[in-house]
């Protein structure tokens, strides 16, 4: 028997179900870092049937899991291909725990609009950081290329995200940029938002000048900055319901 | 002094050397005419393949004319398949319509005649760098560009015979608003330089603009007749053309200006990872980019253009001076030979942030290799920081020494009595040396190329010299060209009407930043 047939009766061995809690999670951190859908999601299904509740699956198997990938695509020992293999995972995942965790109440990791801005169509870098935020189990709309303000202004209107990112590649179409922030600001929205820009002609002093929350230089610190900022956001938020109530 | 006058033999002594070799030998050329062979990486079969693929990808997967209905009208006349924006194209039409149509080579004037340029054949125009939002110097470090640093590399592009061309976007000033910018951009090259220039693209009228900048200063008749305006339009890969590009080609097209037709693609993510299969898609986009411009008007000047940089799979960025892209760079020269339009690639092409060790090696791959592969038009010959994001000071400077390399390297060997120089060796004989004979003496000075940016001395001599890397030296090189700049002159007439023209327009419509 050639080693090749040998590793395909490895893996045809391997049932998920026969695996104990901790290592059953162990092994989903492996298959996220393998970049195996199925799999995911089977794992995902088999805790929950063994009474795991949403949230502590998504911590615990699938958050932990994508940290574990961002660091060694942050070390370089990861490759883009595979990190989207692996987000592509996590969107599995979380399309299977996405609807109870909002039966539960439990507040969604995060939500996000992005779209390029007007008069360019360049989206390479925009996708990229979709999917990242999508690894990372943000719920990520996007709302495509070219698009003028109101586009923008849609999106948050239906969708209420915490995240609104918008990319450039062009510097005649980086000031675009200020025009969506201005307007947040003239509709009194802006304050409901972490904005955040990105793009090769961009640098911090620019984000913070056209008044966006952040400026991020690439797909890896787009994730970093938007966990961040949403724990910190809620952080500081006092429960309004309750002071209300 | 009257006294000193009188002295004086035809040598003039120490006076008149010293201003002799104060600067390193420089006889400008309007451009380079190669006496080198080019190189070439594929033969025949090879060749034939993937110009098959590239046929096989315009006929079955096709390419998009996005936003721009007259487009697809224009293609589906030619007897292209249109679906929605997709542009299927029968096999051969883009060849035909280009071999037909296309000149294999053309002038641009420039308003100095002598420094009109030739661009095609075994012709190179070496261009400055384009499209850097960001400039970088030792004094001020990484700073957005502004209207002055333009000026500034206009100046330096003009001060040195090694480049041909005063190039486009040199660097964006993002100081200006962007719907107007181009009327400052335009008028600097046009007031600053006479060589030849580049014009907007950014939207059909600033390209609009351009033309009639151009018919200011060169007579409306005379623009009709000749190109005097190059200009870059990039193909979006894999496959599209967008619909702002697509209105600058046509504005020029129609004035039977040039275009540059362009793909821009990292392989990895807007190509396959492979050079074979980026190859072909660079050539198949180039095809329909040049056979549309064919149809809009047959006989218009195009360049085909390729930007081919691979990219890092670890973390997305692109990368450059690396080995695949020169085979690209090699294949793709090779095809617009074979087609027969004059070739754009190559230039001072790196990643590095400064100007340092990988910045220069990284460059020089690119830019011997663009030359042994026959570049035409090598944009971004000088100035070229981090994948194009910035343009710096010292690295233009470091870049023009290796132009200047280059122009030496492709007059190619001297096959005279005097480079043979068998006398210079029968007079010398065995053991002793050539300095003091008859031919050292006669062509000693311009014998070797002088690089006014390398330290070529002992270490004591360098350490008493102040210790200086090659930036530090590049440094001085610059804020002299600058100190010394001389604006060429303009009938003043001109002048006035460029700048009323600017103005009329300029208050025509209010700013805008986008």
């Amino acid at each position: 028997m050639s080693e090749e047939q040998d590793l395909i009766e490895e893996d045809e061995e391997l049932d998920l179900s026969t695996l104990p809690d901790d290592e059953l999670v162990l092994q989903m951190h492996d298959d996220l870092y393998d970049g195996l859908k199925e799999e995911i999601e089977e794992g995902t299904n088999i805790l929950l049937s063994r009474g795991w509740s949403p949230d502590k699956v998504l911590s615990e198997a699938l958050v932990e899991g994508m940290r574990i990938v961002g660091i060694d695509f942050r070390d370089g020992i990861l490759f883009v291909p595979e990190v989207l293999l692996s987000a592509n995972s996590m969107k599995g995942g979380m399309g299977i725990l996405r609807p109870l965790l909002a039966e539960t109440g439990a507040p969604p990791l995060g939500k996000a609009v992005i779209g390029t801005v007007k008069g360019d169509i360049h989206d390479i870098g925009k996708n990229l950081v979709g999917m990242m935020w999508e690894g990372a189990g943000f719920e990520v709309v996007d709302i495509g290329i070219n698009n003028p303000v109101e586009n923008y202004l849609e999106a948050i209107e239906e969708h209420k995200p915490d995240i609104l990112g918008m990319s450039a590649l062009l510097t005649t179409t980086m000031p675009y940029m200020k025009v969506v922030i201005d307007e947040l600001g003239n509709q009194g929205i802006r304050d409901d938002l972490i904005v955040l820009v990105g793009g090769a002609p961009l640098n911090e002093e620019f984000g913070l000048a056209i008044g966006a929350d952040a400026y991020c230089r690439d797909a890896a610190v787009a994730v970093e900055t938007a966990s961040s900022m949403i724990t910190q956001r809620r952080e500081s938020t006092p429960a309004i319901p309750q002071a209300a109530a | 002094m009257a006294e000193r006058n009188k002295r004086g033999r035809s040598g003039g002594g120490r006076e008149a050397r010293q201003a002799a070799r104060s600067e390193p030998v420089t006889q400008g050329v309007p451009y380079i005419t190669r006496k080198v062979p080019v190189y070439e990486v594929l033969d025949e079969e090879g060749l034939a393949l993937i110009e098959n693929n590239a046929e096989t990808i315009l006929q079955e997967i096709g390419v998009e004319f996005r936003g721009d209905v007259e487009a697809l009208q224009i293609w589906k006349t030619a007897g292209a398949d249109i679906n929605s924006e997709r542009v299927r194209i029968p096999r051969g039409l883009c060849k035909n319509l280009i071999q037909d149509n296309a000149p294999a080579e053309f002038t641009q004037h420039a308003r100095n005649p002598e420094r009109n340029v030739r661009i095609g054949g075994k012709n190179t125009v070496l261009v400055p760098a384009y499209g850097s939002p960001f400039v970088r110097d030792l004094e001020k470090g990484r700073r957005y560009a502004t209207l002055e640093d333009f000026q500034n590399f206009v100046k330096l592009a003009y001060s040195t015979p090694y480049l041909h061309h005063s190039g486009g976007t040199i660097c964006e000033p993002v100081d200006l608003p962007v719907n107007k910018r181009h009327f400052d951009m335009v008028y600097t090259h046009m007031r600053y330089s006479d060589k030849p220039f580049m014009g907007s693209v950014t939207a059909p009228e600033r390209a609009q603009d351009t033309v009639d900048m151009a018919k200011v200063l060169f007579g409306k008749e005379f623009v009709k007749k000749n190109t005097v305006i190059v200009s870059l339009i990039n193909a979006n890969s894999p496959l599209v053309w967008d619909s702002t590009m697509l209105g600058a080609l046509k504005v020029y097209a129609r004035n039977n200006q040039a275009c540059v037709v362009s793909p821009f693609c990292i392989a990895g993510a807007m190509s396959p990872v492979t050079v074979a299969a980026t190859a072909a898609q660079l050539y198949a986009e180039a095809l329909s980019g040049m056979a549309f411009a064919q149809l809009v008007r047959p006989g218009a000047p195009v360049i085909f253009g390729t930007f081919s940089s691979s990219m890092s799979m670890q973390s997305g960025a692109p990368t450059f001076g690396t080995p695949e892209p020169q085979l690209v760079l090699y294949i793709v020269a090779a095809l617009a030979r074979r087609l027969g339009v004059p070739f754009r690639s190559g230039g001072g092409l790196n990643s590095g942030k400064i100007a340092d060790a990988q910045a220069a090696y990284e460059a020089a791959n690119t830019l011997q290799h663009a030359m042994l592969a026959g570049v035409n038009f090598m944009l971004h010959t000088a100035g070229w920081l981090e994948g194009g994001l910035s343009m710096g000071y010292e690295k233009f400077i470091m870049d023009i020494d290796q132009a200047g390399m280059m122009h030496e390297f492709m007059k190619g060997v001297d096959l005279s009595e005097n480079g043979l120089a068998l006398d210079a060796i029968r007079e010398v004989g065995p053991g002793q040396h050539y300095l003091g004979c008859d031919h050292t003496r006669t062509n000693f000075e311009t014998a070797f190329f002088r690089s006014s940016v390398a330290d070529n001395n002992s270490f004591e001599q360098w350490e008493v010299d102040g210790s200086l890397d090659t930036a530090q030296r590049a440094n001085k090189i610059w804020h002299k060209m600058l100190d010394d700049y001389e604006m060429p002159a303009m009938d003043p007439a001109v002048d006035e009407a460029l700048l009323a023209f600017i103005q009329q327009r300029k208050e025509s419509f209010p700013d805008a930043n986008y």
